[in-house]
Protein backbone atom coordinates (compact mmCIF):
# COMPACT_ATOMS: atom_id res chain seq x y z
CA UNK A 1 0.00 0.00 0.00
CA UNK A 2 1.40 3.26 -0.69
CA UNK A 3 2.42 5.87 2.08
CA UNK A 4 0.03 8.75 2.28
CA UNK A 5 2.00 11.33 1.55
CA UNK A 6 2.55 9.67 -1.95
CA UNK A 7 -0.72 11.75 -3.05
CA UNK A 8 1.68 14.75 -2.89
CA UNK A 9 3.37 13.73 -5.49
CA UNK A 10 -0.04 12.83 -8.32
CA UNK A 11 -2.72 15.26 -8.44
CA UNK A 12 -5.19 13.06 -9.77
CA UNK A 13 -4.86 10.52 -6.78
CA UNK A 14 -5.80 12.66 -4.23
CA UNK A 15 -9.27 14.11 -5.02
CA UNK A 16 -10.75 10.54 -5.57
CA UNK A 17 -11.35 10.23 -1.88
CA UNK A 18 -12.57 13.43 -0.84
CA UNK A 19 -15.01 12.97 -3.83
CA UNK A 20 -16.58 9.83 -2.88
CA UNK A 21 -16.95 10.90 0.81
CA UNK A 22 -18.77 14.24 -0.62
CA UNK A 23 -16.18 16.81 0.98
CA UNK A 24 -14.99 18.63 -2.10
CA UNK A 25 -15.69 21.81 -2.23
CA UNK A 26 -18.42 22.81 -4.87
CA UNK A 27 -15.74 24.50 -7.36
CA UNK A 28 -13.35 21.50 -6.48
CA UNK A 29 -16.14 18.74 -7.03
CA UNK A 30 -17.22 20.53 -10.33
CA UNK A 31 -13.76 20.70 -11.64
CA UNK A 32 -13.11 16.85 -10.91
CA UNK A 33 -15.96 15.84 -12.35
CA UNK A 34 -14.74 17.11 -15.24
CA UNK A 35 -11.41 15.67 -14.97
CA UNK A 36 -12.99 12.23 -14.35
CA UNK A 37 -14.36 12.63 -18.06
CA UNK A 38 -10.54 12.34 -19.15
CA UNK A 39 -8.72 10.05 -16.64
CA UNK A 40 -9.41 6.66 -16.59
CA UNK A 41 -6.91 6.02 -13.91
CA UNK A 42 -9.48 8.56 -11.40
CA UNK A 43 -12.31 6.77 -12.92
CA UNK A 44 -11.44 3.51 -11.51
CA UNK A 45 -10.20 4.88 -7.92
CA UNK A 46 -13.64 6.59 -7.71
CA UNK A 47 -14.94 3.61 -8.66
CA UNK A 48 -13.15 1.48 -6.30
CA UNK A 49 -13.76 3.71 -3.04
CA UNK A 50 -17.28 4.62 -3.99
CA UNK A 51 -18.47 0.76 -3.26
CA UNK A 52 -16.75 1.43 -0.30
CA UNK A 53 -18.43 4.83 0.87
CA UNK A 54 -21.40 3.27 -0.36
CA UNK A 55 -21.41 0.97 2.55
CA UNK A 56 -21.17 3.74 5.36
CA UNK A 57 -24.91 4.01 5.73
CA UNK A 58 -25.05 1.02 7.53
CA UNK A 59 -23.17 2.25 10.20
CA UNK A 60 -25.72 5.22 11.13
CA UNK A 61 -27.88 4.30 14.07
CA UNK A 62 -31.35 2.37 13.09
CA UNK A 63 -34.24 5.33 13.02
CA UNK A 64 -38.10 4.84 11.45
CA UNK A 65 -39.09 7.15 9.69
CA UNK A 66 -42.41 8.68 10.47
CA UNK A 67 -45.72 7.52 9.19
CA UNK A 68 -46.60 11.23 8.12
CA UNK A 69 -43.48 11.18 6.15
CA UNK A 70 -45.07 8.43 3.94
CA UNK A 71 -48.30 10.00 3.36
CA UNK A 72 -46.54 13.59 2.63
CA UNK A 73 -44.50 11.70 0.16
CA UNK A 74 -47.04 9.36 -1.54
CA UNK A 75 -49.35 11.94 -1.61
CA UNK A 76 -47.36 14.05 -3.89
CA UNK A 77 -45.83 11.08 -6.11
CA UNK A 78 -49.32 9.68 -6.70
CA UNK A 79 -50.97 13.45 -7.57
CA UNK A 80 -47.90 13.69 -10.14
CA UNK A 81 -48.43 10.02 -11.51
CA UNK A 82 -51.92 11.21 -12.21
CA UNK A 83 -50.43 14.01 -14.59
CA UNK A 84 -49.69 12.40 -17.70
CA UNK A 85 -52.85 10.68 -17.52
CA UNK A 86 -54.40 13.91 -17.56
CA UNK A 87 -52.17 15.21 -20.29
CA UNK A 88 -52.80 12.24 -22.77
CA UNK A 89 -56.75 12.84 -22.59
CA UNK A 90 -58.29 13.80 -26.06
CA UNK A 91 -59.98 16.69 -25.19
CA UNK A 92 -56.42 17.77 -23.76
CA UNK A 93 -54.91 16.99 -26.82
CA UNK A 94 -57.38 18.97 -28.78
CA UNK A 95 -57.48 22.13 -26.82
CA UNK A 96 -53.99 22.08 -27.32
CA UNK A 97 -53.54 21.91 -31.11
CA UNK A 98 -55.53 25.56 -30.56
CA UNK A 99 -53.46 28.27 -31.69
CA UNK A 100 -55.41 31.18 -30.58
CA UNK A 101 -55.61 29.37 -26.84
CA UNK A 102 -53.01 29.83 -24.25
CA UNK A 103 -51.86 25.97 -23.04
CA UNK A 104 -53.50 27.15 -19.58
CA UNK A 105 -56.72 26.82 -21.75
CA UNK A 106 -55.65 22.91 -22.98
CA UNK A 107 -54.53 22.44 -19.77
CA UNK A 108 -57.49 23.75 -17.79
CA UNK A 109 -59.94 21.80 -20.38
CA UNK A 110 -58.32 18.36 -19.81
CA UNK A 111 -59.22 19.27 -16.06
CA UNK A 112 -62.52 20.05 -16.97
CA UNK A 113 -63.09 16.96 -18.54
CA UNK A 114 -62.32 15.23 -16.01
CA UNK A 115 -64.51 17.11 -13.53
CA UNK A 116 -67.54 16.76 -15.96
CA UNK A 117 -66.77 12.78 -15.80
CA UNK A 118 -66.83 12.55 -12.12
CA UNK A 119 -67.57 15.56 -10.46
CA UNK A 120 -70.86 16.84 -10.13
CA UNK A 121 -71.37 19.98 -8.24
CA UNK A 122 -72.99 18.80 -5.33
CA UNK A 123 -75.04 21.69 -3.08
CA UNK A 124 -75.31 21.24 0.43
CA UNK A 125 -76.23 23.79 3.12
CA UNK A 126 -73.10 25.16 5.10
CA UNK A 127 -75.13 27.44 7.23
CA UNK A 128 -77.29 30.40 7.19
CA UNK A 129 -76.82 32.01 3.72
CA UNK A 130 -74.02 29.79 2.74
CA UNK A 131 -73.88 27.30 -0.05
CA UNK A 132 -71.38 24.59 -0.72
CA UNK A 133 -69.94 23.47 -3.78
CA UNK A 134 -67.86 20.41 -3.95
CA UNK A 135 -64.83 20.85 -6.33
CA UNK A 136 -62.70 18.76 -8.39
CA UNK A 137 -59.60 17.51 -7.04
CA UNK A 138 -56.68 16.29 -8.84
CA UNK A 139 -55.11 14.13 -6.09
CA UNK A 140 -56.81 11.14 -5.33
CA UNK A 141 -57.15 11.40 -1.68
CA UNK A 142 -57.49 15.26 -1.62
CA UNK A 143 -60.54 17.33 -1.79
CA UNK A 144 -62.16 20.71 -2.12
CA UNK A 145 -65.22 22.63 -1.51
CA UNK A 146 -66.08 26.60 -2.02
CA UNK A 147 -68.09 28.06 0.70
CA UNK A 148 -70.16 30.95 -1.29
CA UNK A 149 -71.87 33.37 1.38
CA UNK A 150 -73.62 36.12 -0.88
CA UNK A 151 -70.90 37.34 -3.04
CA UNK A 152 -67.90 36.04 -1.16
CA UNK A 153 -66.12 32.25 -1.17
CA UNK A 154 -64.29 30.45 0.53
CA UNK A 155 -61.89 27.44 -0.12
CA UNK A 156 -61.53 24.44 2.12
CA UNK A 157 -59.12 22.01 1.26
CA UNK A 158 -58.04 18.82 2.91
CA UNK A 159 -55.51 16.00 2.15
CA UNK A 160 -53.58 17.80 -0.58
CA UNK A 161 -50.21 16.88 -1.98
CA UNK A 162 -47.11 19.79 -0.45
CA UNK A 163 -46.12 21.95 -3.15
CA UNK A 164 -42.71 21.24 -4.25
CA UNK A 165 -40.20 23.60 -3.21
CA UNK A 166 -40.00 27.55 -4.57
CA UNK A 167 -43.92 26.51 -5.00
CA UNK A 168 -46.95 27.66 -3.95
CA UNK A 169 -50.60 27.21 -5.21
CA UNK A 170 -52.21 30.30 -6.15
CA UNK A 171 -55.95 30.97 -6.90
CA UNK A 172 -57.43 31.94 -10.19
CA UNK A 173 -61.39 33.04 -11.25
CA UNK A 174 -62.46 32.55 -14.48
CA UNK A 175 -65.45 34.42 -16.02
CA UNK A 176 -65.83 33.32 -19.60
CA UNK A 177 -62.43 34.77 -20.65
CA UNK A 178 -59.20 33.44 -20.02
CA UNK A 179 -58.61 32.77 -15.75
CA UNK A 180 -57.75 36.23 -13.80
CA UNK A 181 -54.91 35.57 -11.13
CA UNK A 182 -56.08 36.58 -7.59
CA UNK A 183 -53.38 37.46 -4.73
CA UNK A 184 -54.42 34.76 -2.75
CA UNK A 185 -51.14 32.59 -2.90
CA UNK A 186 -51.06 29.54 -0.19
CA UNK A 187 -49.30 26.52 0.56
CA UNK A 188 -50.99 23.50 2.86
CA UNK A 189 -49.85 22.37 6.32
CA UNK A 190 -48.49 18.91 7.00
CA UNK A 191 -51.57 17.54 6.76
CA UNK A 192 -52.18 18.94 3.80
CA UNK A 193 -55.30 21.40 4.81
CA UNK A 194 -55.62 24.88 3.74
CA UNK A 195 -59.01 28.05 4.77
CA UNK A 196 -58.24 30.19 1.82
CA UNK A 197 -60.78 33.39 1.31
CA UNK A 198 -61.29 34.20 -2.58
CA UNK A 199 -60.44 37.86 -2.93
CA UNK A 200 -63.51 40.49 -3.82
CA UNK A 201 -66.15 39.47 -5.31
CA UNK A 202 -67.48 36.50 -7.26
CA UNK A 203 -70.45 37.53 -8.89
CA UNK A 204 -70.12 36.60 -12.34
CA UNK A 205 -67.21 34.30 -11.87
CA UNK A 206 -67.87 30.53 -13.84
CA UNK A 207 -64.60 29.08 -12.02
CA UNK A 208 -62.43 29.00 -9.12
CA UNK A 209 -59.19 27.04 -9.50
CA UNK A 210 -56.20 26.92 -8.36
CA UNK A 211 -52.96 25.84 -9.74
CA UNK A 212 -49.13 25.18 -8.65
CA UNK A 213 -47.25 28.57 -9.53
CA UNK A 214 -43.63 29.66 -9.13
CA UNK A 215 -43.06 31.39 -5.50
CA UNK A 216 -44.26 34.81 -5.67
CA UNK A 217 -47.38 33.73 -8.33
CA UNK A 218 -48.08 34.01 -11.82
CA UNK A 219 -49.82 36.40 -13.92
CA UNK A 220 -50.90 33.55 -16.32
CA UNK A 221 -50.92 30.07 -15.21
CA UNK A 222 -47.88 27.61 -15.59
CA UNK A 223 -49.44 24.62 -14.89
CA UNK A 224 -52.49 22.57 -15.34
CA UNK A 225 -55.39 23.45 -12.37
CA UNK A 226 -54.83 21.42 -9.39
CA UNK A 227 -58.84 22.30 -8.06
CA UNK A 228 -61.50 23.80 -10.51
CA UNK A 229 -64.51 24.38 -8.57
CA UNK A 230 -67.51 25.47 -10.93
CA UNK A 231 -69.78 27.88 -9.45
CA UNK A 232 -72.33 28.46 -12.13
CA UNK B 1 -24.27 -12.29 0.05
CA UNK B 2 -26.75 -9.88 1.14
CA UNK B 3 -29.82 -9.73 -0.94
CA UNK B 4 -33.23 -7.43 -1.32
CA UNK B 5 -36.48 -8.79 -1.20
CA UNK B 6 -37.24 -10.91 -3.91
CA UNK B 7 -34.25 -10.34 -6.05
CA UNK B 8 -34.56 -13.47 -7.56
CA UNK B 9 -37.92 -13.38 -8.70
CA UNK B 10 -38.69 -12.82 -12.33
CA UNK B 11 -41.71 -10.98 -13.22
CA UNK B 12 -43.89 -13.12 -14.99
CA UNK B 13 -44.45 -12.71 -18.46
CA UNK B 14 -48.05 -11.85 -18.06
CA UNK B 15 -48.45 -9.78 -14.84
CA UNK B 16 -49.31 -6.20 -15.91
CA UNK B 17 -49.99 -4.38 -12.03
CA UNK B 18 -51.26 -1.82 -13.89
CA UNK B 19 -53.80 -3.69 -14.87
CA UNK B 20 -54.26 -6.24 -12.12
CA UNK B 21 -58.03 -6.13 -10.58
CA UNK B 22 -57.47 -7.31 -6.74
CA UNK B 23 -55.80 -4.56 -4.65
CA UNK B 24 -54.39 -6.90 -2.62
CA UNK B 25 -52.24 -9.15 -4.72
CA UNK B 26 -51.35 -6.61 -6.97
CA UNK B 27 -49.63 -4.88 -3.79
CA UNK B 28 -48.57 -8.67 -2.46
CA UNK B 29 -47.33 -8.84 -6.35
CA UNK B 30 -45.26 -5.53 -6.21
CA UNK B 31 -43.52 -6.61 -2.97
CA UNK B 32 -42.11 -9.91 -4.22
CA UNK B 33 -39.99 -7.96 -6.98
CA UNK B 34 -36.50 -7.00 -6.97
CA UNK B 35 -36.09 -3.29 -6.37
CA UNK B 36 -34.64 -3.49 -10.43
CA UNK B 37 -37.88 -4.95 -11.45
CA UNK B 38 -39.46 -2.57 -9.57
CA UNK B 39 -37.68 0.79 -11.78
CA UNK B 40 -39.16 -0.42 -14.50
CA UNK B 41 -42.53 -0.01 -13.05
CA UNK B 42 -41.77 3.29 -11.89
CA UNK B 43 -39.98 4.11 -15.32
CA UNK B 44 -43.64 4.14 -16.64
CA UNK B 45 -44.81 5.96 -13.43
CA UNK B 46 -46.34 3.48 -11.51
CA UNK B 47 -46.30 5.37 -7.88
CA UNK B 48 -47.87 1.65 -6.16
CA UNK B 49 -44.17 0.46 -7.54
CA UNK B 50 -42.71 3.66 -6.06
CA UNK B 51 -44.62 2.99 -2.68
CA UNK B 52 -43.03 -0.56 -2.79
CA UNK B 53 -39.39 0.94 -3.49
CA UNK B 54 -40.25 3.62 -0.39
CA UNK B 55 -41.09 1.32 2.10
CA UNK B 56 -37.87 -0.91 1.51
CA UNK B 57 -35.51 2.15 1.80
CA UNK B 58 -37.43 4.55 3.80
CA UNK B 59 -35.95 3.46 7.08
CA UNK B 60 -32.11 3.52 5.87
CA UNK B 61 -32.71 6.46 4.42
CA UNK B 62 -34.08 8.66 7.36
CA UNK B 63 -31.58 7.22 9.42
CA UNK B 64 -28.48 8.36 7.46
CA UNK B 65 -30.27 11.63 7.29
CA UNK B 66 -30.66 11.89 10.74
CA UNK B 67 -27.14 10.75 11.68
CA UNK B 68 -26.39 13.52 9.40
CA UNK B 69 -28.94 16.16 10.11
CA UNK B 70 -29.24 15.48 14.11
CA UNK B 71 -32.67 17.01 13.94
CA UNK B 72 -35.54 15.14 13.01
CA UNK B 73 -37.42 17.78 10.83
CA UNK B 74 -34.65 18.63 8.95
CA UNK B 75 -33.99 14.57 8.51
CA UNK B 76 -37.76 14.52 7.39
CA UNK B 77 -37.12 17.44 5.08
CA UNK B 78 -34.32 15.95 3.62
CA UNK B 79 -35.77 12.38 3.31
CA UNK B 80 -38.90 14.13 1.43
CA UNK B 81 -37.05 16.25 -0.97
CA UNK B 82 -34.80 13.06 -1.58
CA UNK B 83 -37.34 10.76 -2.29
CA UNK B 84 -39.46 13.41 -4.46
CA UNK B 85 -36.16 13.99 -6.15
CA UNK B 86 -35.81 9.83 -7.20
CA UNK B 87 -39.55 9.86 -8.36
CA UNK B 88 -39.13 12.86 -10.48
CA UNK B 89 -35.22 11.66 -12.03
CA UNK B 90 -36.86 8.15 -12.64
CA UNK B 91 -35.88 8.04 -16.01
CA UNK B 92 -32.09 8.36 -15.39
CA UNK B 93 -31.68 5.57 -12.86
CA UNK B 94 -28.89 3.30 -14.44
CA UNK B 95 -28.83 -0.31 -13.07
CA UNK B 96 -25.01 -0.04 -14.06
CA UNK B 97 -23.63 1.79 -11.60
CA UNK B 98 -25.16 0.74 -8.31
CA UNK B 99 -27.88 -1.02 -6.66
CA UNK B 100 -31.64 1.14 -6.34
CA UNK B 101 -30.69 1.05 -2.53
CA UNK B 102 -26.99 2.65 -3.04
CA UNK B 103 -29.15 4.84 -5.75
CA UNK B 104 -31.50 6.17 -2.93
CA UNK B 105 -28.97 6.64 0.17
CA UNK B 106 -26.55 8.69 -2.37
CA UNK B 107 -28.99 10.87 -3.06
CA UNK B 108 -30.18 11.41 0.88
CA UNK B 109 -26.26 11.81 1.24
CA UNK B 110 -26.01 14.55 -1.36
CA UNK B 111 -29.15 16.27 -0.05
CA UNK B 112 -28.64 15.95 3.93
CA UNK B 113 -25.26 17.35 3.50
CA UNK B 114 -26.29 20.11 1.45
CA UNK B 115 -29.00 21.14 4.17
CA UNK B 116 -26.63 20.88 7.12
CA UNK B 117 -23.98 23.14 4.90
CA UNK B 118 -26.94 25.74 3.99
CA UNK B 119 -27.32 25.72 8.13
CA UNK B 120 -25.21 28.96 9.69
CA UNK B 121 -22.39 28.75 11.68
CA UNK B 122 -24.70 30.22 14.93
CA UNK B 123 -27.32 27.29 14.65
CA UNK B 124 -24.23 24.52 14.13
CA UNK B 125 -23.52 25.56 17.53
CA UNK B 126 -26.57 24.75 19.32
CA UNK B 127 -27.99 21.79 17.39
CA UNK B 128 -29.68 19.92 19.75
CA UNK B 129 -28.43 16.18 18.56
CA UNK B 130 -31.96 14.49 18.15
CA UNK B 131 -30.53 11.63 17.09
CA UNK B 132 -28.61 10.25 19.59
CA UNK B 133 -32.19 9.35 21.36
CA UNK B 134 -32.98 7.62 18.34
CA UNK B 135 -33.13 3.91 19.17
CA UNK B 136 -36.19 1.50 17.08
CA UNK B 137 -37.26 -1.62 18.55
CA UNK B 138 -36.02 -4.43 17.54
CA UNK B 139 -37.72 -5.00 14.17
CA UNK B 140 -39.20 -8.67 12.50
CA UNK B 141 -35.78 -10.59 12.58
CA UNK B 142 -36.39 -11.29 8.45
CA UNK B 143 -33.71 -12.70 6.47
CA UNK B 144 -32.97 -9.53 5.11
CA UNK B 145 -33.18 -8.02 8.82
CA UNK B 146 -30.67 -9.99 9.90
CA UNK B 147 -28.08 -9.65 7.22
CA UNK B 148 -28.57 -5.80 6.88
CA UNK B 149 -27.54 -6.10 10.89
CA UNK B 150 -24.37 -8.24 10.17
CA UNK B 151 -23.41 -6.20 6.97
CA UNK B 152 -23.41 -2.86 9.50
CA UNK B 153 -21.69 -4.88 12.38
CA UNK B 154 -19.34 -5.72 9.44
CA UNK B 155 -18.89 -2.05 8.63
CA UNK B 156 -18.89 -0.62 11.87
CA UNK B 157 -15.79 -3.06 12.80
CA UNK B 158 -14.14 -1.78 9.35
CA UNK B 159 -14.12 1.71 10.30
CA UNK B 160 -13.47 1.04 14.25
CA UNK B 161 -10.76 -1.13 13.07
CA UNK B 162 -8.40 2.04 11.17
CA UNK B 163 -5.88 4.25 12.61
CA UNK B 164 -8.04 6.74 14.49
CA UNK B 165 -6.36 9.74 12.20
CA UNK B 166 -7.94 7.93 9.65
CA UNK B 167 -11.55 6.68 10.75
CA UNK B 168 -11.88 10.24 12.24
CA UNK B 169 -11.55 12.14 8.57
CA UNK B 170 -13.90 9.61 6.77
CA UNK B 171 -16.75 10.35 9.80
CA UNK B 172 -16.22 14.16 9.66
CA UNK B 173 -16.89 14.08 5.83
CA UNK B 174 -19.85 11.43 5.12
CA UNK B 175 -21.78 12.09 8.54
CA UNK B 176 -20.39 15.58 9.15
CA UNK B 177 -20.39 17.54 6.27
CA UNK B 178 -17.07 19.10 6.47
CA UNK B 179 -14.87 19.78 3.56
CA UNK B 180 -11.67 18.33 3.17
CA UNK B 181 -10.25 21.79 3.88
CA UNK B 182 -12.80 22.39 6.70
CA UNK B 183 -11.32 18.95 8.18
CA UNK B 184 -7.54 20.03 7.34
CA UNK B 185 -8.55 23.40 9.49
CA UNK B 186 -9.91 21.89 12.58
CA UNK B 187 -6.92 19.33 13.03
CA UNK B 188 -4.78 21.86 12.07
CA UNK B 189 -3.30 19.42 9.28
CA UNK B 190 -1.99 19.84 6.05
CA UNK B 191 -5.08 19.30 3.23
CA UNK B 192 -2.66 16.89 1.22
CA UNK B 193 -2.63 14.99 4.84
CA UNK B 194 -6.74 15.09 5.17
CA UNK B 195 -6.73 13.88 1.94
CA UNK B 196 -4.15 10.80 2.03
CA UNK B 197 -6.02 9.83 5.28
CA UNK B 198 -9.28 9.61 3.70
CA UNK B 199 -7.71 7.50 0.82
CA UNK B 200 -6.02 4.96 2.89
CA UNK B 201 -8.88 4.80 5.13
CA UNK B 202 -11.39 3.40 2.46
CA UNK B 203 -8.69 1.44 0.87
CA UNK B 204 -8.31 -0.08 4.14
CA UNK B 205 -11.63 -0.72 4.83
CA UNK B 206 -12.24 -2.10 1.12
CA UNK B 207 -9.57 -4.87 1.96
CA UNK B 208 -11.34 -5.55 5.43
CA UNK B 209 -14.73 -6.26 3.60
CA UNK B 210 -13.71 -8.13 0.80
CA UNK B 211 -16.08 -6.72 -2.52
CA UNK B 212 -18.05 -4.22 -1.22
CA UNK B 213 -19.94 -4.41 -3.82
CA UNK B 214 -21.00 -8.22 -2.90
CA UNK B 215 -22.06 -7.31 0.57
CA UNK B 216 -24.46 -4.46 -0.88
CA UNK B 217 -27.99 -5.49 -1.86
Amino acid sequence: MSDEHDIHSDPCAGNAAPYVLGALTEEEHTAFRRHLQSCAVCREEVASLQSVAATLPAVAPAASAPAELRERIMSTVRAEAREPELARRPGAARERRRPARSGWFALAGAAAAIAAVIVAISLGSGGSGTRVIQAQVLAPSASAQVALTGNRAELRIAGMPQTQPGRVYEVWVKRGGAPQPTNALFTVTSAGNATVGVPGSVAGVQEVLVSSEPAGGSSSPTRPPVIVARLG
Amino acid sequence: MIRAPGSRVTIPRMFNPLRSSGGDRSADRLRALADEELMQLVYRSNADAFEVLYDRHADAAFSLALRICRQRAMAEDVVQEAFLSLWRSRARYDRNRGSVRTWVLGVVHNRAIDAIRRRTVRDRGVVHDESAHERVAAPEFTDVEVARREEAREVREALDGLPEEQSRVIELAYFGGLTHVQIASMLDTPVGTVKGRMRLGLSKMRMTLGNPAEVLP
